[in-house]
């Protein structure tokens, strides 16, 4: 079983706002190891208009030596929102970022619209950095994946790896809308396509990880590779009711040989809520990276991210 | 040049019973040839709260030389999508395909949104009864927005040619932002895909099959094509991007174009051998062709004024 030390709340975007759009949130961490720096983009919001967020990605640097130390943070968004109509026209949330064959960082993310008998749609779009990394351009205005007939709304929480040559895209697909209160909540799955070239991609169309608790929604699906096995830390929490304690979101661990055929392991992840703090309702949104022989998580806390994100280390040797 | 003889108004919805509280619109006639007639599939309107509505599917039988009609069909061909899917809204409209021994259509699902009316895709449905009725074979869409396809993508058109499934289809290239006097106004146009199994398709993304002749604000629409000895031709419908709907001089009339090679398409609106009339059911506009053979002889139906609030009309193509 992994033993996770929780190390606090890492990053708290009230200390470190930026323009309007950096208020509150920093969500969903995603790692990219630099020379001096480990770069953490994130997803934020302005204060609300009229009850309604929308969110943008922006990015940490954080001392290499020191996490806690943050050396710089980005003074505008990554991504810019996308026109009138487009998919993506009212946030930009999550974001993963990996380096192409050029060492150009490329960067999958959910685009947000509304509708009017849902409050909204995702499908993720594609963006390529040409300054490192700082901001990223969009190659379309539509997105690179999006509903088919198995996944019909809500593709989202893109995490973009590259093992074996292979483009591995994991994300969530939406499987129904349930009223829940007079409310409409969507149900969601993890997902997984392949490509060659990072744009045409071929869907697995099956949901990854068996569900555990009624209506579950799973997200962040984070892989990484270790010691022979894939490793997927993710989220998941209960259909309805989903924004306390009791039904709200905790972490669990699937272990696969082959990335494609996954055991779900939840009693091995080694992380919880805590007894009261930032993270004593929900833990969520894992990102687990290994940096200079050590492995470490980011994760939100209470009301998914909305005061910032984590830090855990894994004790070494843990890892299921 | 082609030569057409109208034959003149055929079905005005008024005249009949539609079930539901469907009365006006018969749009985007298209054609299932059956043994003893020729099945004619529509999208008419029902009516909802706060003065929206929905499109709905209904078909008329007529005899094969449509000096009569059969029967009328009143219940719903094909239910709505479910809560937050593609085609909640409305289908609008149905492409039917005979594969073999099955029968299946393609379908523009409608969806509203908040910062624009509508969002469509186009779904893929299938019957089991000779087309009296289809149900689907998904939830979401069989194909929809891409990079360089950003949204609207619907009025797919698919014939198989050669051992393969071709599509012709409209995809919005963007939005343009609301006036004083306009609402925000779409801009489509006409493309190509290809498929071996009429589920994963292939497209020269972005790419409009068909010159502009009015400006690069123009809206094409609803794509048909009919092979005539070794000739491809296709009829489709154009208009300016605003102020449409009641001035006729920007409004909806029948564009032409033609193709040796299912490849490249030459514009040729003046071979086009039809038009508005001086007077009567479609002296103002003509929209949303289909162009079909029964019995060796070649027609087209078409929606006149209003956008086929009253119906449509066909005219026969003189062979010679």
């Amino acid at each position: 079983m992994a033993n996770w030390i929780k190390k606090g709340l890492l990053f708290k975007t009230a200390d470190h706002q930026q323009g309007d759009w950096m208020q509150e949130f920093a969500q969903a961490p995603c790692v990219v190891v630099r020379d001096d720096t480990v770069r953490v983009y994130f997803s934020t919001r302005p204060k609300p208009d009229s009850g309604l967020y929308v969110s943008y990605s922006g990015f940490a640097d954080l001392d290499r030596a020191d996490l806690f130390k943050v050396k710089k943070v980005s003074a505008k968004p990554i991504l810019s929102l996308g026109k009138l109509g487009t998919f993506d026209e009212f946030g930009t949330y999550p974001v993963s970022v990996v380096k192409n064959d050029e060492g150009k960082y490329v960067c999958y993310y959910a685009g947000w619209t509304r509708c009017s008998s849902v409050p909204f749609n995702v499908a993720i779009g594609m963006g390529i950095s040409n300054d490192d990394g700082e901001t990223f351009t969009k190659i379309g205005d539509g997105p690179v994946l999006s509903y088919s007939l198995d996944e019909p709304f809500v593709l989202s929480g893109p995490k973009i790896r590259r093992f074996n040559n292979l483009w591995c895209l994991w994300y969530i697909a939406g499987k129904k809308w349930i009223m829940v209160n007079g409310k409409p909540e969507p149900v969601y799955k993890i997902r997984m396509a392949t490509s060659s070239d990072g744009i045409n991609w071929k869907k697995e169309n099956r949901d990854l990880i068996e569900t555990r608790v009624a209506d579950e929604a799973q997200a962040s699906s984070d892989v990484f590779y270790k010691d022979g096995k894939y490793h997927m830390f993710f989220c998941y929490r209960y259909g309805a009711n989903y924004r306390g304690k009791e039904f709200g979101y905790r972490i669990g661990y699937a272990c696969s040989d082959d990335m494609y055929n996954w055991t779900r392991m939840d009693e091995k992840v080694g992380i919880d809520v805590s007894s009261d703090g930032w993270d004593g309702e929900m833990i969520s949104y894992p990102h687990v990276f290994e940096l200079d022989g050590k492995i470490h998580m980011f994760y939100l806390g209470n009301q998914v991210g909305k005061e910032g994100f984590g830090l855990a280390t894994l004790e070494e040797g843990t890892l299921v | 040049m082609m030569h057409w003889k109208k034959l003149g108004q055929i079905f005005n919805p008024l005249d009949h019973d539609l079930g539901g509280n469907c009365e006006y619109f018969a749009q985007s006639p298209q054609t299932l040839v059956l043994k003893d007639r020729v099945r004619v599939y529509f999208s008419t309107r029902e009516s909802q709260e706060h003065g929206m509505f929905v499109s709905k599917i209904r078909y008329v039988d007529f005899k094969k030389d449509f000096s009569s009609i059969i029967e009328v069909a009143n219940h719903d061909v094909l239910p709505l999508g479910e809560l937050g899917t593609f085609d909640e809204h409305g289908i609008f409209p149905i492409n039917p395909l005979r594969v073999g021994d099955k029968i299946y259509a393609y379908t523009c699902g409608w969806s509203r949104r908040e910062s624009v009316p509508v969002e469509t895709s186009t779904g893929l449905v299938q019957s089991n009864d000779d087309g009296k009725t289809f149900s689907r074979i998904g939830l979401g869409p069989v194909f929809s927005a891409s990079p360089a396809e950003p949204v609207l993508v619907g009025d797919s058109f698919v014939q198989a040619y050669n051992g393969s499934y071709h599509m012709f289809y409209i995809f919005g290239q963007r939005w343009k932002e609301s006036t004083l006097t306009e609402p925000p106004a779409r801009v489509y146009k006409i493309a190509q895909a290809w498929s071996d199994d009429g589920i994963t398709w292939e497209r020269n993304d972005g790419k409009a099959i068909i010159a502009d002749v009015l400006n690069e604000d123009e809206c094409q629409a609803l794509p048909t094509v009919l092979k005539i000895s070794e000739r491809y031709h296709m009829y489709f419908c154009f208009r300016e991007a605003t102020d449409f709907r009641k001035n006729p001089s920007r409004g909806y009339r029948l564009g032409y174009a033609y193709s040796d090679d299912l490849k490249d398409w030459t514009r040729a609106d003046e071979l086009a051998g039809i038009a508005k009339s001086k007077s009567g059911w479609d002296n103002e506009m003509m929209c949303y062709p289909h162009i079909f053979e029964v019995d060796g002889e070649a027609y087209l139906l078409y929606n006149g004024n209003e956008f086929g609030r009253f119906g449509f009309g066909l005219a026969k193509l003189n062979m010679n």
